[in-house]
């Protein structure tokens, strides 16, 4: 698609009466499509008007320049209409006065009747036909900002600019107008620019939602793809499975440029101590049982005994604030999934690549696959079933959720979809969503199924709304799960503080898998501070018989989750081999053609191995060795493109060379 | 006779223990127009505890404000009654403020003195050092001691808001109606201040009832929701009971599977069930 409107590298410098410059806007560079809806959602100050003045013409940027269809935007002109959020109507005239005043003003060259034709025709648009003759006095908000929508669109403007259109407006009220626009812009296929804070309008209405950072020096800090379908209708948005997904996600986006506001004034200086380089330490896990290792190190003071006397746990709300908080150096360091580290190295999702080390793995099984009762309950019982059920009905869509492209859970779903001959992008749709969300959205009925971590595949199970298909044990007994991540810069800043982190959090996984030591354990996890569930759900596989909600009874299952033994801990280059076929199988990565070298950077058994030696533990490296999952396919990890081969349903592979020297001055 | 007053001579005076602490008796409101009568309320019942926070969410013109009117005492029902700890309501009364969403300060007197007008009315008697008091730790309550001697003109409006809630608690009211009192503010100051509301109703063990328009802030505040349906002749359409744990953080409720939930059923009601059509 050709680019409709160009934001092309926009600076807009104001010149301060003291003879200083305040930068609002720095380096904003957008593309817009004909017929696009986007919105640009910010904190105030954030220049998102300013921006929107620009693009009207109403403001001239300091450096760069709009590009309309070809042709640069210098003046205001009625190519280009505003809507503002205090209406601007002339309060003397009438609602079709208003509109005709412009009509009659842009379009002198048409005969009158033709004018007025068109002045009805948007009168009718907007539903204002019994209030055309009103003044703008005798009409509410609502109906005095479609009469603004109206005579903007009447003058058929290629680009409908609208300031906060609806932020006069009570919540509630806006939501008839919103659809009501989403409908006209339809229609009309009109390209509309739109400046709101309003979270859900931005969802409900757009296309693509361009989220600004702070000022000064404001800049895009990402953009979201709203992958609704059109046309669309409330209550079916906020039940797609992505929705507060994505909510979320901006709402983290903005609560984050809040928290950069304040931490501006207050930089957090690296404070050494004990022969160590850092010992402030702010780590980031997700509140799930495989976070035990962090909170027990935190509770039983196994931080303060490696010399780490300042060390703070943030719970964050999912996997992406996790990879943004260490990528942003928010965090020191984090538990992340198990592809994380190799999937920032190789800059997943259109990410700039940046360099990750993983040390320590922290644990290993504790997942499970679940589907909604409503599967269960038409005789879906295993995969096969599953498969069949599917074949039977290729008219019915169902969607499976995991929590992040590069961990486990869409890892192993997809290899045991496909291991049944179900492709999971073809045959079903494979969906990220924040653990958090899983059991809620399948009771919503937005998605039939998914894999995540405990406690939710139990709670969904409790609260029967869903059944264990299977558990990791079933699919791959002792894979590596979560990790403990740092970017290879920091690694490089602070290595004695890396082995000391290490051994802290060695020392806790031991203490984990001790299993007298487990009811302490689920008491702390149960605190809402760290998992905050009830204990009755932190209980089962962790310590108590796990239920799979299938009518059988519950079963022990020894190493349900694994924290230490079985040599779980050091890192191991094989595991991050596979980990590289499997995302480049799904199209996560490519699969770097020097892969051996990709792994052993991300790979860092060094510093375990130190940190082990401090700890005076021998023999729990890891042996090198040939892995099978359930399937019985042979994973050799010296011929990974071999075992990428024989796989029958998979993406197109891309193979490319990784320039990890390059990187490394990144 | 004797035996029948006996019999309900105690009944009479048991009630303060029977009936709750406030209650929304079979309440209506009619108007009535040249066109025969508009019945705003249509028997409204509702019973509020001692110490809970209730929201009232609704489409505007369903008469949520006319309800809390008439609890505040500025307008009389048309049939039925509010009782406070069993006493029917006859008129406004310092046992329940109200804070409005455009703040009604008086704006050639500072914070202070805006704060001191009501304090001096409803506390005549009492020395002026415990009435300078009052204002200051109400003042500071809501952090604004510093600004004690500004005018309103000189607050931002999440300042203003503030003073108005201290001017409010000032008089020590058993009940604080708030009508939508967040709805003029930016996102980021309407957040702190609904946690500072959190704050001050736990410190203060205070009845509130509070009209919004917006969903999450009536799952992040209330004990309960009070889903209206639409006028003319509202009625409570649904109450929805908000289980969140007590003290409440933003990020925990939105870790909730049961926070999705009730905002999915809150939005179906109002934008399905009980649309609004703005013509």
């Amino acid at each position: 698609m050709a680019v409709f409107v160009e934001v092309d590298h926009v600076d807009r410098v104001f010149k301060l009466p003291d003879g200083g410059e305040y930068i609002a806007l720095k380096n904003i560079d957008l593309q817009i499509h004909k017929g696009e809806f986007v919105s640009l959602v910010g904190h105030s100050g954030c220049g998102k008007s300013t921006l929107l003045n620009i693009l009207s013409g109403l403001d001239q940027p300091s450096a760069g320049g709009i590009v309309l269809e070809g042709r640069q935007v210098t003046d205001p002109g009625p190519d280009r209409m505003v809507v503002f959020q205090n209406y601007s109507l002339l309060p003397w005239l009438t609602v079709r006065e208003n509109i005709a005043l412009a009509v009659d003003r842009v379009m002198q060259k048409h005969p009158k009747p033709v004018r007025d034709r068109m002045i009805d025709h948007h009168i009718d648009m907007v539903g204002l036909q019994k209030a055309a003759y009103k003044r703008p006095g005798q009409i509410s908000g609502g109906m005095k900002q479609r009469v603004a929508i109206a005579r903007a669109l009447a003058i058929r403007p290629k680009l409908l600019l609208l300031d906060e259109p609806f932020g006069a407006l009570d919540a509630l009220t806006r939501g008839g107008l919103q659809e009501q626009l989403m409908k006209i812009c339809q229609e009309n296929e009109v390209t509309c620019i739109m400046v709101t804070h309003d979270v859900d309008e931005a969802l409900l209405l757009s296309d693509r939602i361009v989220l600004m950072t702070n000022g000064p020096e404001a800049h895009v800090g990402q953009i979201v793809d709203v992958p609704f379908p059109r046309p669309r209708e409330r209550m079916e948005v906020v039940k797609h499975p992505n929705y507060y997904s994505l909510r979320n996600e901006i709402v983290y986006f903005l609560n984050q440029q809040k928290r950069v506001k304040i931490q501006k004034a207050k930089p957090a200086a690296a404070v050494a101590a004990n022969g160590l380089e850092k010992v402030n330490l702010e780590l980031g896990f997700i509140p799930l049982i495989d976070c035990a290792p962090l909170v027990v190190a935190k509770e039983k003071g196994l931080f303060e005994a490696n010399g780490l006397s300042q060390v703070t746990l943030n719970r964050e709300p999912s996997w992406n604030a996790i990879a943004e908080g260490v990528t942003s150096k928010r965090l020191d360091a984090a538990m992340m999934v198990a592809g994380m580290p190799l999937g920032i190295t190789l800059g997943y999702g259109n990410q700039r690549p940046m360099p990750m080390v993983s040390a320590l793995t922290l644990s290993r099984n504790g997942n499970a696959i679940t589907f909604g009762k409503r599967l269960f309950d038409q005789g879906v019982r295993s995969l096969a079933d599953f498969k069949a059920s599917l074949d039977r009905r290729p008219d019915q869509v169902h969607t499976l959720a995991a929590v992040h492209p590069t961990s486990m859970h869409n890892l192993l779903l997809r290899y045991w979809l496909a291991s049944g001959g179900i492709d999971p992008d073809r045959d079903v749709s494979v969906t990220m969503i924040p653990p958090a969300q899983m059991v809620s959205t399948l009771k919503a009925g937005s998605i039939d199924g998914y894999c995540v971590g405990e406690p939710w595949n139990v709670r969904a199970v409790q609260e029967d709304v869903g059944v264990v298909m299977a558990i990791d044990n079933d699919i791959w007994s002792g894979h590596i799960e979560k990790v403990l991540g740092v970017t290879e810069a920091w690694a490089n800043q602070y290595p004695k503080t890396h082995v000391a982190l290490v051994k802290a959090l060695l020392e806790a996984c031991e203490y984990c898998d001790d299993r007298r030591n487990r009811e302490e354990i689920a008491n702390l996890l149960a605190r809402p501070e760290y998992v905050g569930a009830d204990e009755a759900y932190i209980r089962q596989g962790f310590i108590d018989p796990y239920d799979r909600g299938d009518g059988s009874e519950p079963v022990a299952v020894p190493n349900y989750i694994q924290f230490y033994t079985g040599k779980a801990n050091c890192p191991d280059v094989a595991e991050v081999v596979w980990l590289m076929t499997q995302m480049a199988r799904w199209g996560v990565t490519p699969f770097p053609r020097n892969w051996l070298a990709v792994a052993e950077r991300v790979t860092r058994p060094d510093i375990f191995g130190e940190a082990a030696r401090q700890l005076g533990l021998i023999d729990i490296g890891r042996d090198r060795h040939t892995t099978q999952l359930f399937d019985g396919v042979v994973f050799d990890p010296d011929e990974p493109l071999k075992y990428l081969d024989q796989f029958a349903i998979k993406r197109d592979i891309r193979i490319e060379e990784v320039p990890m020297d390059a990187m490394a001055a990144v | 006779m004797q035996t029948l007053n006996t019999r309900t001579q105690p009944q009479s005076t048991m009630p303060a223990t029977q009936e709750p602490f406030l209650l929304i008796d079979n309440l209506s409101k009619v108007y009535p127009t040249l066109n025969g009568d508009f019945v705003v309320l249509d028997g409204i019942d509702l019973a509020v505890n001692e110490g809970e926070f209730v929201c009232v969410i609704g489409h505007s013109g369903c008469g949520k404000s006319t309800m809390l009117d008439m609890v505040a005492g500025f307008r009389q029902p048309t049939e039925g009654e509010v009782r406070l700890e069993t006493v029917p309501i006859r008129e406004p009364g310092p046992d329940r403020m109200v804070v409005f969403q455009n703040y009604s300060l008086l704006p050639w007197l500072t914070a202070y003195e805006n704060i001191y007008l009501g304090v001096n009315s409803v506390f005549p008697n009492k020395p002026e050092a415990a009435k300078k008091h009052i204002v200051m730790e109400h003042l500071e309550m809501v952090g604004l001691a510093d600004v004690a001697n500004k005018k309103p003109g000189a607050l931002s409006g999440g300042m203003k808001q503030r003073v108005c809630i201290a001017r409010a608690l000032a008089l020590r009211p058993k009940v604080l109606i708030l009508d939508e009192p967040f709805g003029a503010l930016d996102p980021i100051t309407r957040e702190e201040l609904q946690e500072e509301l959190l704050k001050i109703w736990r410190d203060h063990q205070i009845t509130v009832l509070m009209i919004t328009h917006d969903i999450d802030e009536a799952l992040f505040l209330s004990d309960r929701i009070v889903m209206m349906t639409n006028g003319p002749a509202a009625k409570i359409g649904e109450i929805m009971q908000v289980p969140f744990e007590r003290p409440r953080t933003r990020a925990r409720i939105m870790e909730d599977p049961r926070f999705y939930e009730l905002r999915n059923e809150a939005l179906d009601f109002l934008y399905h069930r009980y649309a609004h059509d703005d013509t």
